[in-house]
């Protein structure tokens, strides 16, 4: 065996145990649900019928599958912006604190970030109470009548996406801090001495100098966001009132668990899989053009 | 040396998951339930403790479900289709129809020959309740009726006489005025969890029926199931007497006092009576339409066994006959408000008479009780979406964007497209 040879077979070797996890746990759940998607099946029956594209076909004519589209590209949209803009004005807000308080505030913001989403949701369960939840409360002090924020389909949505972002937002602006602490003082200081405002110096310092950090917040910010739906949904609506804060990956859920049609719901997770592919493609595009780090 | 040590570890992961041989060890059997702690959970344990103490060679490892019913059967077709399904499970009636249907389980019907005193003492129409199709699938345990449960204090509050709550609908909407306009605070608030067993009460309530007898097609768009159900959309929306919330918040904003009246199940009793904040709640029948006869549909559970080997099996079936005897069944009852399969508990006064002279609340259950309707389960492999088609229904009502009509006009149509032909 040549050197070469010896030195690819390691190679090899040192990935088979990464190979064979994603093997067993991603690729071949992968095939078995892309092929149950073409069969009748409840998970419990030993007769699988074959259906051929007739999942897929009742799938595009069903309200709730294009409902459940739109909701989670609003909560994407929605979920992205807040998790950029919020984490942003903090990081920058943080590092104008006095150092020895600085570290307080981090861990404070950071904490939403470690908890566990269903207790967070037990806690935002009676925050959102509509008679004596804390923000309707605090909304009647201001004169507001705060909406049945689970039960008015108007709200469900957005008491999801308020739920998600404050849960995720920590580890965002634990990157802006990272991308505040990497702008040279110097920049600022040949700024002032031109005479910049400090809102000039947020303009034209640190927004593009953290450009990086923002495309890279924005593109995993975007692509995570629909999985995160999942436990707040499942917890605070279970997809209603009437369907109005359903959202894909719950709808696979609600199609496989619910009604326990094991075939529909792997057409729909194919549906998203392949979505979802899309937009990583688009974002290891993005990623890799546009994201540089070097001064 | 590496390999030496590989085969080790496989040999000590294959005895850990070998079956105990040892005819000694007691056979431990899941048992799966509802009973959260707010809801019969502390009677479980209870009854697990003396059952284990009468029956050594059997231990249960109880497992509560979440997500009621509906969650409980979610977690047992996986477990099925895992090939690990509990010894008994405690199926909702408004499920039994899928279950029997669908899963795999233990047919019951060869007790009455091997047993035959078990079955003693539990009413034919009782009995029924587990009966479908021509074969015994379960044995009903829970048998629970919807009541009113209301707040003295805030009747008092309105001006009210706490000594006669509303007894028809046309009362309540009366009395629920005033409540409102004397207390700034919501009349009522009728159940809202993730199944339909308050929209099914309505429905049998206002003389319609959930499902046609030969059960070809539901009864939602029927001129009864649309006026009950507009009733509850203008209760919610137009006169604001009755919360529009979750489960979850409704119950507590009544034990809180936000809520003069609740309608929920007997199985709550307890909990009600031991977490009402500062006020002593009491409990009657749910109201009648006009000079309708009371109707309500059925709660609760029948006990199912799907253990898949005999030793399994049989400890499954002697943990059944623990709980509906008389000593279980009174635990059960005590704790949880639910009545007894074995009517004739609630006046023995070795068991349940205390209970019941002491309870005031279980009055309205027992008043109920002659005018129980069932719970339908919508047949067919399709009946879980059924369910959650009026689930879905109802939400759209209570939201009051359009008339309860063409919502229940398009569910129906929905749901029988479901129904086996």
């Amino acid at each position: 065996m040549t050197q070469r040879r010896r030195e690819q077979l390691t190679a090899y070797l040192y990935l088979a145990p990464g190979f064979a996890l994603a093997a067993v746990f991603v690729y071949w759940p992968l095939v078995a649900s892309t092929t149950l998607s073409f069969y009748d099946w409840n998970l419990v029956s030993p007769i699988w019928s074959a259906v051929g594209w007739q999942n897929y076909r009742e799938l595009v004519s069903n309200r709730v599958f294009w409902l459940a589209l739109v909701n989670t590209g609003k909560a994407a949209l929605a979920f992205t912006a807040l998790n950029v803009i919020a984490p942003l004005l903090l990081a920058v807000a943080v590092m104008r604190v006095s150092s020895r308080w600085r570290d307080v505030y981090r861990v404070l913001l950071f904490s939403p970030t470690v908890i566990s989403m269903a207790i967070a949701c037990a806690v935002w369960l009676w925050m959102f109470h509509p008679l004596y939840g804390v923000i309707n409360s605090s909304l009647r002090l201001l004169g507001i009548q705060g909406p049945a924020w689970l039960s008015s389909g108007d709200s469900a949505i957005w008491a999801i996406i308020i739920v998600t972002v404050w849960k995720t937002f920590g580890f965002n602006f634990v990157l802006y801090v990272a991308g505040l602490l990497a702008i040279p003082a110097e920049m600022y200081e040949a700024a002032r001495v031109d005479g910049a405002s400090e809102r000039q110096l947020f303009r034209y310092v640190t927004i593009p100098l953290l450009a990086p950090t923002t495309l890279f917040v924005l593109l995993t910010t975007f692509i995570l966001s629909p999985q995160n739906l999942f436990v707040p949904t499942q917890i605070l609506t279970q997809g209603g009132p009437n369907e109005a804060s359903n959202n894909l990956g719950y709808l696979v859920y609600q199609l496989g668990f619910e009604y326990f049609r094991i075939g529909y719901a792997s057409a729909a997770a194919t549906l998203v899989f392949l979505l979802f592919l899309g937009l990583t493609a688009l974002q290891f595009y993005l990623a890799e053009s546009r994201i540089h780090y070097g001064r | 040396m590496t390999i030496r040590l590989l085969l080790l570890a496989l040999l000590i992961a294959l005895s850990a998951t070998a079956p105990a041989a040892d005819a000694a060890d007691p056979v431990t059997i899941e048992y799966w339930h509802i009973n959260s702690p707010t809801f019969g959970g502390p009677a479980v344990k209870e009854l697990v403790q003396v059952f284990e103490a009468k029956h050594r060679g059997i231990k249960i490892a109880e497992k509560f479900q979440p997500g009621v019913y509906t969650g409980l059967m979610q977690q047992l077709q996986v477990s099925l289709a895992a090939k690990r399904p509990p010894a008994v499970a405690q199926i909702g009636y408004n499920l039994t129809a899928y279950a029997a249907g669908q899963f795999p389980h233990v047919l019951l019907d060869k007790y009455r020959q091997s047993d035959p005193a078990f079955f003693k003492g539990i009413p034919d129409n009782i009995m029924a309740l587990g009966n479908l199709s021509g074969g015994l699938h379960g044995i009903p345990f829970g048998v629970s009726t919807p009541v009113m449960y209301y707040n003295p204090d805030l009747f008092q509050a309105a001006g009210l006489n706490p000594d006669q709550p509303p007894q028809t609908w046309a009362d309540l909407l009366k009395v629920g005025q005033t409540i409102k306009d004397k207390t700034g605070k919501f009349a009522v608030y009728l159940q809202q969890p993730n199944d339909e067993w308050i929209d099914q009460t309505l429905i049998w309530g206002n003389g319609g029926r959930p499902l046609s007898e030969d059960g070809k097609r539901v009864g939602w768009d029927s001129p009864q199931a649309i006026e009950a159900m507009q009733m509850w959309q203008d209760m919610a929306v137009k006169t604001k007497i009755a919360a529009n919330l979750t489960w979850e918040e409704g119950l507590q904003a009544f034990l809180s006092g936000h809520i003069a009246m609740c309608l929920t199940t007997i199985g709550r009793q307890d909990h009600m009576r031991k977490n009402a904040a500062g006020f002593q709640v009491r409990a009657v029948p749910v109201p009648r339409f006009g000079g309708k006869p009371l109707a309500t549909a059925t709660g609760g559970n029948v006990l199912m066994i799907f253990a898949t080997d005999a030793a399994q099996e049989k400890a499954a079936w002697e943990w059944i006959k623990f709980l509906l005897s008389p000593e279980g069944a009174t635990i059960w009852t005590k704790g949880t408000g639910y009545l007894p399969p074995r009517a004739e508990l609630a006046t023995d006064p070795k068991y349940l008479k205390p209970f019941f002279d002491e309870a005031p609340m279980m009055k309205a259950a027992l008043q109920t009780f002659p005018y129980a309707k069932p719970w339908v389960s919508f047949p067919g492999a399709r009946g879980l979406e059924i369910t959650k088609i009026l689930i879905k229904a109802r939400e759209e009502v209570l939201e009051g964007k359009r008339p309860s009509e063409p919502i229940l006009r398009e569910a129906s149509q929905q749901a029988n497209a479901l129904l086996p032909r």
